[in-house]
C-alpha cells in the first residue's frame, strides 16, 4: 500500500513540473511504468543500488518504477531477459562488472551478447578493492608475500567469489607476473570467501576495499594493498596498486545501467541524465560512500567504451589461461 | 555484571515506544509472509528496504530482524494446517504437525510450536548475549573439513526421518543428493546436468520442489479420497496441549533449543540442518519412535525450537565477525551498510545501544509473535472449517504465485508442476518425500566442502580425520550408522512397522 | 521359488535406474578428473551409477517379496489441479495476475467431486481480487496485473 500511495503522491508532486522540463521528443518520454532489472537475488550491491534509485526515478520521470530480481549466480538470466524486451527504455538492468566483462569471456553459449543486444546507459559505482592475508602469515608487504610463497609452495590459497571471478582472474594475473604458486579456491560469493579467509581455511583474499576494512581494522585480517593508484583514507597504510607496480592497476568491482536493444540514443541519454541528477543528491552519495564505493558517472558511449576495454581485457587473461567454464 | 548492564542498555533502546511499534510491525509483516508458502521474508526485507533508510538505524534493524523471526513462526502455520512448507525448516513440521491437525489436533500442534519457539528464542537470545564469544570462535573452527563431515552426518540421519522402509529412504537420500548437483558446479564453473537450460544454472530451486512434492502432491492425493477430506473437519477437541503434552515436549524442547542454537552458528548450511537433527535426535531417543510421522508432539517441538534458536544464533557470526551465514543476514549487512553500520566486530565496542537494543528487540519480537499467535490459533483452527473445495483452489493459487515470486520467472511453476506428479508418484509408491529433501539441501554443500578439503589438503584425504572435529563428527556418524544396521535394532524396527 | 511382483516397489525401482541412467546420460559429457582432483562429472557420474545400481537391487527384490497391486490413481483431480498450475504459468506473462487468479481457481476448483459452479465462479472473482491487492498492492511483488 505504502509503495502505491507514495508513487501517487510523487506523481502528482512532479507530474505538472514534468510537463514543463521534459525534452518534446516522444522517444524520450516515459509512457508507463518501468522496471529495473536486478540479475542477481535481494541483498547485493546491484539490488540495494536499484531500490535506492528506483524512488528518486520514479519521482523524475513520473512513472511508477519496479525493481525486479530475475536472480541467477552469473546474472546472464536478466541481463538475457532485458536484452530480449522492446527497445523502448522502459526496462533496464543494473548489473555488475561480472555479467558485463567476465561471462561474456567464459561461456561461450551465452544467449546474448553484452555489447549488441544491451544498450549501456551509464555507470553508477565503483569500488576499489582491498589485498589481504590472515593474520597467522609471516608476512607484512606484498614482497613479503612474494618471498614466503617462494619459499612455502602450495601454502597460500586466494578465496575468491567464484570461478572467473574478477578476484580470481586478478589472483591468476598477479601469480603469472610474480611467478607465483598460490592455490585457487573458488566459493560460492564473496561473503563464503571472508568467512573463509577470516577462518583461515583460505589465506588470501582481495575483496570490496570497505566490506574488508573493518576486519583489517581489526585485526582479523591483515592488509597488504588496496587496488587503484591511490591510497584509502582509511586504511592510509596500505600502498596501492600502482606503487606496487600491479599488472592491473584499476580493478575492482563496479555496477551500471543498461537498457533493451533497440532503446533510442536520445532515451538512453535522458536516463543517464536523470540518473546522473539522482547519483548527485547528497543522500544517495553517501550511501553509496557507505556500501562500499564511489560514484562514478560517465556518458552512455563512455560506458560502452568502458565495458568494450573491460571484456578485451579480461577476455585476453581468460584466453591466455585457458579458463572455460560451460563444459 | 556486564550482562545485566548489557542487556539493561539494550532494552533501554528496545523498549521505546517508536521501537516497540517496530518490532510489532516487523513481526507482523514476517508472520503474513510466512504464512503465504513461497513468499520468502527475503524478498519482504528487500523491498522494506528503502522504507527503513528515513529510520534510526537501531530501528531499522528491528524490524527487518522482526521480518525474519516472525516469516519463521507463519511458516510453520502453513506447514501444519495444510501441509506446504515454505522453506526448509518447515519440512519437518509438516511429518508430524500436518499429521496431528488431521486429527483434530491443529490447535495443540500450532500453540507447542509457537511455544517451542518462544522458549528457543529466549534461550538464543541469552546465548548471544552472554556466549557469542565462544561460539563465534567455534565457528571459525569449522572448515570445509567439517563441513563435510557435519554434512555425513546429517545425511546418516536423514534415515531415521522416514518412518516408513528405511531402504526407501536411503534411496530416496541418493536421489536427492543427485538433483541437489543440477546447476553450475562452484569448484569448475563448470553446469552440470542442466540440459543447456539457462534457468537451472543455479540449481532446481527449493521452493518449486518444496511447494511441488508437499503442497501440489498433497492436494491431488487428497482430492482423490474424498473421504479423507472428512478428516480435516474432524472434531476439533481442544485449542490448547493437554499438561501431559507440555510435559512430553519439555525435554525435546530443551534438546532442539540446543541442537539448533550450536547449529545455527555454522554459516551456510548449520541452520539447515538444525530442525532435521532435532527430529532425528527426538525420534532416536523416544521410547516410542513409531508415533513419529503420526502426530507426535514431540516431533514438532523439537524441530520448531532448533528452528527458531538457530535463526536466531544465526545473527552471531554476523554481529560478531560482520559475516553473513545465509542471504537474509547477507541482506542484513546491506541494511546496516546504508545505515552507516559497518557490521563487524567493532559494532559491539562502537555502538553498543545498537548491538544490545537489537538483541533485546529479537527477545521482545519473540514474546510479542507469542502473544500474538496464541489468541489467533482459534482463527487459523477455524479455518480448516472452511469447505475444503473452497480452500484448495486457493492453496493452488497461493502455492503458483509464491512459487513465482521467488525469482520471478514462470520456468518455477513448472519445476512445481513436475515435482507435483512426481509426489503424487512417491506418495503411491510409498517413499518419503522429506529424507529426499535433506538430500537434495546437503548434498551439493558436502560435495563443494569435500572438493574444497580436498583440494586444500592437496589431495589427501586424511585431513577428514586428523582434524579433531572433523574426526568427531564422522566418529557420530559411523555410530548411528552402526546403531541402525545392527541386527537387533534392526529387527525391532521391523517389527514396529509391521503394526 | 515364485515370482510375487510388488508393482508399487518395481515402480519405484524402475523410477531409480531411469533416473541414474539419465543423470548418467547428461553426466557423461563432464570430465572425471582423479580422486586428487576432482573433475566437475566425478560426483555426479558416481551417484548416478549408485542410484542405478540401487534401483536394480531394489527391483529384484520387488519382485520376491509379496503381491501388491499398484494404487489407484484418481486421475480427475489429478489432472485438473496440474492443469490449473499450468495455466498459471502459460496465462501470468500474457494477461497478468488478475485475470490468471481466475482462471486458475475456476481450473483447480473443477477437481473435487462436490464442486458449486457458481460459488467457484465468486469464489475465482474475490480470490483474484485479494491476491492482487495482497501481493501486489500490499507486499508490493512485481507481478503484472493486467495484459500489458
Amino acid at each position: 500500500m505504502l509503495t502505491r500511495r507514495r508513487t501517487l503522491a510523487v506523481l502528482a508532486a512532479t507530474g505538472a513540473a514534468l510537463a514543463f522540463t521534459s525534452a518534446p521528443a516522444s522517444s524520450q518520454n516515459f509512457t508507463k511504468q518501468v522496471h529495473i532489472i536486478v540479475p542477481y537475488g535481494p541483498g547485493g550491491t546491484s539490488d540495494i543500488l536499484a531500490r535506492l534509485i528506483g524512488p528518486k526515478l520514479s519521482a523524475a520521470i513520473g512513472q511508477p518504477v519496479i525493481v525486479e530480481n530475475k536472480p541467477s549466480a552469473s546474472g546472464n538470466i536478466g541481463a538475457d531477459y532485458v536484452a530480449k524486451q522492446a527497445g523502448d527504455g522502459h526496462t533496464l538492468l543494473i548489473t555488475d562488472v561480472g555479467t558485463l566483462s567476465t561471462q561474456p569471456n567464459l561461456v561461450r553459449k551465452l544467449s546474448f551478447d553484452v555489447q549488441k543486444d544491451l544498450v549501456p546507459v551509464g555507470m553508477v559505482m565503483f569500488s576499489p578493492y582491498c589485498f589481504a592475508v590472515h593474520p597467522s602469515l609471516p608476512v607484512s608487504t606484498f614482497a613479503e608475500l612474494v618471498a614466503y610463497d617462494k619459499a612455502n609452495p602450495g601454502k597460500l590459497n586466494v578465496g575468491n567469489s567464484g570461478v572467473g571471478s574478477v578476484q580470481h582472474l586478478l589472483a591468476i594475473v598477479i601469480a603469472k607476473k610474480y611467478g607465483l604458486k598460490w592455490g585457487m579456491v573458488p566459493y560460492r560469493g564473496g561473503a563464503p570467501a571472508v568467512r573463509a579467509v577470516v577462518s583461515n581455511e583460505s589465506n588470501v583474499i582481495f575483496n570490496g576495499a570497505l566490506a574488508t576494512m573493518p576486519f583489517v581494522k581489526q585485526g582479523q585480517l591483515k592488509g597488504i594493498a588496496v587496488s587503484g593508484d591511490k591510497r584509502l583514507p582509511g586504511l592510509p597504510d596500505l600502498p596501492n596498486f600502482k606503487e606496487l607496480d600491479m599488472p592491473i592497476v584499476e580493478v575492482g568491482s563496479w555496477q551500471g545501467f543498461l537498457a533493451s536493444k533497440g532503446t533510442p540514443p536520445a532515451m538512453a541519454a535522458r536516463l543517464n541524465a536523470e540518473i546522473k541528477k539522482i547519483l548527485a543528491m547528497p543522500e544517495i552519495a553517501n550511501k553509496i560512500v557507505e556500501l562500499g564505493g564511489e560514484v562514478r558517472t560517465d556518458t552512455p558511449e563512455q560506458f560502452g567504451a568502458w565495458i568494450a576495454k573491460a571484456i578485451q581485457d579480461w577476455g585476453a587473461v581468460v584466453k591466455a589461461e585457458g579458463i572455460q567454464v560451460d563444459g | 555484571m556486564d550482562l545485566i548492564a548489557n542487556l539493561a542498555t539494550g532494552f533501554a533502546v528496545a523498549l521505546t515506544p517508536a521501537n516497540i511499534g517496530f518490532c510489532l510491525l516487523g513481526a507482523l509483516i514476517g508472520t503474513l509472509v510466512g504464512v503465504l508458502p513461497g513468499i520468502a521474508p527475503i524478498t519482504t526485507i528487500a523491498i522494506l528496504l528503502p522504507f527503513t533508510f528515513s529510520l534510526p538505524p537501531a530501528s531499522s534493524l528491528i524490524m527487518l530482524a522482526g521480518i525474519f523471526y516472525g516469516a519463521q513462526y507463519g511458516g510453520s502455520t502453513t506447514a501444519i494446517l495444510v501441509n506446504v512448507p515454505g522453506e526448509s525448516s518447515a519440512i519437518v513440521t509438516c511429518l508430524d504437525g500436518h499429521q496431528m491437525a488431521k486429527q483434530g489436533r491443529a490447535g495443540p500442534a500450532l500453540a507447542i510450536a509457537a511455544i517451542a519457539s518462544f522458549v528457543a528464542g529466549t534461550f538464543a537470545t541469552v546465548v548471544i548475549a552472554t556466549a557469542s564469544a565462544p561460539l563465534t570462535w567455534l565457528a571459525l573452527k569449522f572448515n570445509a573439513a567439517e563441513y563435510f563431515s557435519l554434512m555425513v552426518l546429517g545425511l546418516t540421519g536423514a534415515v531415521v526421518l522416514a518412518h516408513g522402509a528405511p531402504e526407501k529412504a536411503v534411496a530416496m537420500v541418493l536421489v536427492g543428493l543427485l538433483l541437489g548437483l543440477v546447476g553450475i558446479d562452484v569448484n569448475t564453473g563448470a553446469p552440470r546436468m542442466t540440459m543447456d537450460i539457462a534457468d537451472l544454472g543455479d540449481g532446481i530451486g527449493f521452493v518449486p520442489i518444496a511447494i511441488g512434492l508437499f503442497g501440489i502432491a498433497e492436494l491431488a492425493v487428497t482430492l482423490g479420497r474424498p473421504q479423507d477430506r472428512s478428516l480435516l473437519a474432524v472434531k476439533i477437541s481442544n485449542l490448547m496441549p493437554s499438561r501431559t503434552e507440555i510435559r512430553q515436549c519439555i525435554p525435546a524442547m530443551i534438546r532442539g533449543t540446543v541442537l539448533g542454537s550450536v547449529l545455527g552458528v555454522l554459516p551456510g548450511g548449520g541452520a539447515a540442518l538444525s530442525s532435521f537433527a532435532a527430529y532425528a535426535v527426538e525420534k532416536k531417543w523416544s521410547r516410542t519412535p513409531e508415533r513419529f510421522g503420526r502426530g507426535a508432539i514431540e516431533g514438532v517441538a523439537a524441530p520448531e525450537a532448533a528452528n527458531n534458536a538457530g535463526a536466531q544464533t544465526s545473527f552471531i557470526p554476523l554481529l560478531t565477525l560482520g559475516i553473513p551465514g545465509n542471504a537474509i543476514m547477507a541482506l542484513m549487512v546491506g541494511a546496516m551498510m546504508i545505515q552507516g553500520v559497518q557490521p563487524g566486530p567493532q559494532v559491539m565496542t562502537a555502538q553498543p545501544q545498537l548491538f544490545w537494543g537489537v538483541i533485546a528487540s529479537m527477545w521482545l519480537g519473540n514474546l510479542m509473535l507469542i502473544v500474538l499467535n496464541l489468541p489467533m490459533i482459534g482463527l487459523w483452527v477455524s479455518l480448516l472449517r472452511v469447505p475444503y473445495r473452497l480452500m484448495f483452489p486457493a492453496i493452488v493459487l497461493f502455492c503458483c504465485i509464491g512459487t513465482y515470486s521467488v525469482g520471478n520467472t514462470v520456468f518455477d511453476i513448472w519445476v512445481m508442476l513436475l515435482f507435483g506428479a512426481v509426489g503424487v508418484f512417491f506418495y503411491k509408491v510409498g517413499a518419503e518425500p522429506a529424507p529426499f529433501i535433506l538430500g537434495f539441501i546437503l548434498g551439493p554443500l558436502m560435495e563443494e566442502n569435500f572438493r574444497r578439503a580436498m583440494y586444500l589438503s592437496r589431495g589427501d584425504p586424511m585431513v577428514f580425520v586428523e582434524r579433531p572435529i572433523s574426526a568427531l563428527l564422522l566418529a557420530m556418524a559411523l555410530g548411528l550408522l552402526v546403531i541402525l544396521v545392527l541386527p537387533a535394532v534392526k529387527r525391532k524396527r521391523e517389527e514396529v512397522f509391521k503394526e | 521359488m515364485t515370482l510375487r511382483l510388488n508393482v508399487p516397489d518395481l515402480a519405484f525401482a524402475a523410477f531409480l535406474v531411469a533416473l541414474g541412467a539419465f543423470a548418467f546420460a547428461l553426466a557423461s559429457e563432464l570430465s572425471v578428473g582423479t580422486a586428487a582432483a576432482m573433475g566437475a562429472g566425478y560426483v555426479p557420474r558416481g551417484l548416478a551409477a549408485i542410484v542405478m545400481i540401487y534401483g536394480a537391487v531394489l527391483g529384484v527384490r520387488a519382485m520376491f517379496v509379496g503381491r501388491q497391486p499398484f494404487p489407484a490413481v484418481a486421475w480427475r483431480p489429478a489432472l485438473l489441479i496440474a492443469a490449473a498450475v499450468a495455466l498459471f504459468a502459460v496465462l501470468l506473462p500474457r494477461v497478468g495476475l488478475a485475470i490468471t487468479s481466475i482462471a486458475v481457481v475456476l481450473c483447480a476448483g473443477l477437481a473435487s467431486y462436490d464442486v458449486r459452479l457458481r460459488e467457484n465462479a465468486v469464489l475465482a472473482v474475490a480470490l483474484a481480487i485479494f491476491s492482487v491487492l495482497l501481493f501486489v498492492s500490499a507486499l508490493g511483488l512485481p507481478i503484472p496485473v493486467w495484459p500489458q
